[in-house]
């Protein structure tokens, strides 16, 4: 026990250095992000690049990146305040640094962990909210134990909620075992399980193979999980309808990147950049692409599982958008 | 969810459990975009179709059916059309410049489609067996029955197929039609014409006493010439299915048609307005009343982008 760090200046400096870290993380991920998929989207072209970059303004490629990328960010901030918050239960009372996750779990004030969830609830998509309820448990543990209830009580409360969970998915697990869904099915049945044990602190042996894992782990889990963010458009996918000399009219399949009192600049899907006249536009019309169409045909009582809470509160205001025969049209 | 104290040693492993399985199933979701098999989509089948970008589709169509499908100052007209109208804006081929109406005959209908002339036949197509052995059909999209029109003078003359069978008396229906073989199977003098509207012109010059075709035909001539003829109501073979010729040799379209057929059917039933019934009320159903949709058999699921939307 003589070895015990002498509680000094490397002490008062760690807390600044991980919220320093963190915060540095939180700015400058989303500016990176933005500028690279201002690059993807212009198809790797430089003078596209500089064309998109002249005319899509800070807040709208931060509103865009916020619409397509909150639930990478909100899936990168619980899964690291989960396991620290596992962390910091595990080394509580130990003599040595807590890891860096459960620093930075320390630091995190109660409100931003309750938006950071608040956000996740409404943006996520609901096959997944099972894991955010396992990651609520983990973080939350010591408000938990604070309630300082009975073992009767927190018994029949696990009950209730479970047999409500049960309820509310019941149709859904069993429609996804009829189809052969197995990883929904997995989604939605195993993670209430694993909340009952994730809290307390782990064999003291684990503590630090975990922590040593967990940050690099994280990181590669988390830039696969970009890829597919990062090439999201920024741009809305339009098909504009523009008339032709011959008679036949002509579909430009692509994204507006800006129109004036005399042409229309669009980023074509198939690539390079199409200035077109105002005056040939004969219509246009805005459609969804292949990244919204979905991979199951589970629903949680009439809400879609690929759905968010955020978007399924939307399609009860506008249930239909229907499709434009444009959008079929092949680029 | 703490330490119990009757378990120390285990709650410690048990945790380790449940978080390294949580971490596991994290990654698998994060990662795992391709973790079930995916339902097939309306753009991955129309990608299989032969219409797939071309810049039009051929949909034959009849002419000289009133109320289903007739030319009118250069642009047809109809149920059959209006149906035709919405299969290919489904299909992406969004107004008239996109679709070429090619006029068939009735008989010509099967080898139009044999021939890749056209791409769909919509119009008065029944399906039947002998059919179905050359061509595909989706639907059934209406189910009409067959029915004589008779000019009005004859009303006191003709009122059954018995009336029919009398000597001199002829019906009038077109070569190569399921009327046809209705008829001369009962022993009928029948004057096989080459088109429905050549049936029309011999009722109303009296050289044939009486028109048998499916109800919707009739009642397109009826709204015609509603002074001039009656439908008289007798039951004449088995009610007929029709639906959309498809070519064999294009399962992809046979699929997408029944889709989009039963997805109109759908939202028939859920809002009590489709495309279908539009198009119904537009055409036939001031003459024929108040119908509805057939579901369309062996429609596929499909996933379309509209998939989220509330079913309920």
């Amino acid at each position: 026990m003589t070895a015990a760090p002498p509680p000094g200046p490397a002490r008062k400096r760690s807390p600044w250095r991980a919220g320093q870290g963190f915060w540095t993380v939180a700015v400058g991920v989303p500016a990176i992000f933005s500028v690279m998929r201002l690059w993807i989207e212009a198809g790797g072209e430089l003078q596209t690049t500089l064309l998109l970059v002249a005319n899509v303004g800070p807040v709208n490629l931060l509103a865009a990146l916020f619409t397509t990328a909150t639930r990478l960010v909100t899936m990168g901030l619980v899964t690291v305040f989960a396991l620290g918050a596992v962390l910091s239960v595990s080394t509580a009372g130990t003599p040595r640094r807590p890891p860096l996750f459960a620093r930075w779990f320390t630091l995190a004030p109660f409100w931003f962990l309750a938006s950071v969830f608040g956000i996740a609830l409404a943006t996520w998509q609901i096959i997944y909210l099972p894991m955010l309820a396992v990651a609520a448990v983990a973080v939350f543990q010591r408000e938990l134990a604070a309630l300082d209830w009975s073992l009767p009580r927190r018994a029949a409360t696990v009950a209730v909620l479970l047999v409500g969970y049960g309820w509310l998915v019941a149709p859904t697990v069993a429609e996804a075992w009829r189809t052969g869904e197995l990883f929904a099915l997995g989604m939605l049945v195993v993670p209430p399980v694993l909340a009952l044990g994730v809290t307390g602190p782990l064999p003291g042996p684990l503590v630090r193979p975990l922590a040593a894992l967990a940050q690099p782990g994280i990181a590669i889990v988390l830039v696969a999980a970009a890829v597919p963010v990062v090439m999201t458009p920024v741009l809305p996918m339009t098909v504009t309808t523009v008339s032709t000399a011959s008679g036949v009219p002509e579909e430009v399949r692509g994204h507006v990147i800006s129109t004036d009192d005399v042409s229309t600049v669009i980023l074509q899907e198939r690539g390079g950049v199409r200035y077109v006249d105002n005056d040939d536009i004969a219509a246009r019309v805005l459609c969804p692409t292949d990244e919204e169409l979905v991979r199951y045909r589970l629903r949680v009582r009439d809400v879609h599982v690929e759905d968010s809470l955020l978007g399924a509160l939307g399609r009860r205001v506008r249930p239909f958008t229907p499709i434009s025969a444009a959008c079929r049209i092949p680029a | 969810m703490t330490d119990t104290p009757a378990r120390p040693r285990l709650r410690p492993l048990l945790t380790a459990v449940a978080v390294t399985l949580t971490m596991t199933l994290a990654a698998a979701a994060a990662c795992g975009p391709d973790k079930d098999p995916a339902p097939r989509t309306v753009d991955e089948v129309l990608k299989q179709t032969s219409v797939y970008g071309k810049p039009k589709i051929r949909i034959g169509v009849a002419e000289d059916q009133p109320l289903m499908g007739k030319l009118v100052d250069g642009r047809f007209e109809g149920f059959d059309i209006e149906i035709a109208r919405y299969l290919a804006e489904s299909l992406g081929f969004n107004g008239d410049s996109r679709i070429d109406f090619v006029p068939l005959q009735t008989e010509d209908r099967e080898n139009a489609l044999l021939s890749g002339r056209v791409n769909l036949v919509v119009a008065s197509y029944s399906m039947t067996p002998e059919r179905e052995k050359e061509i595909d059909f989706v639907g059934p999209y209406f189910v009409t029955k067959q029915e004589l029109l008779i000019r009005v003078a004859d009303r006191a003359v003709v009122r059954n197929l018995s009336d029919l069978a009398q000597p001199g008396r002829e019906t009038c229906v077109v070569g190569g039609s399921t009327g046809e073989r209705e008829f001369t199977g009962r022993g009928l003098k029948v004057y096989p014409a080459a088109t429905n509207r050549e049936c029309l012109e011999r009722l109303l010059a009296g050289k044939s006493n009486a028109f048998s075709t499916d109800e919707t035909i009739l009642a397109g001539y009826l709204s015609e010439h509603p002074k001039d003829l009656h439908v008289v109501d007798v039951p004449i073979g088995a009610n007929e299915r029709l639906g959309v010729g498809v070519s064999k040799q294009d399962p992809a379209l046979r699929d997408l048609v029944a889709f989009f057929l039963r997805k109109s059917f759908d939202t028939g039933q859920k809002t009590d307005t489709s495309p279908w019934l539009a198009a119904y009320r537009r055409t036939l159903g001031p003459w024929l009343g108040e119908d509805v949709m057939q579901p369309p058999i062996d429609a596929p699921d499909l996933v379309d982008y509209d998939e989220k939307a509330p079913k309920g």
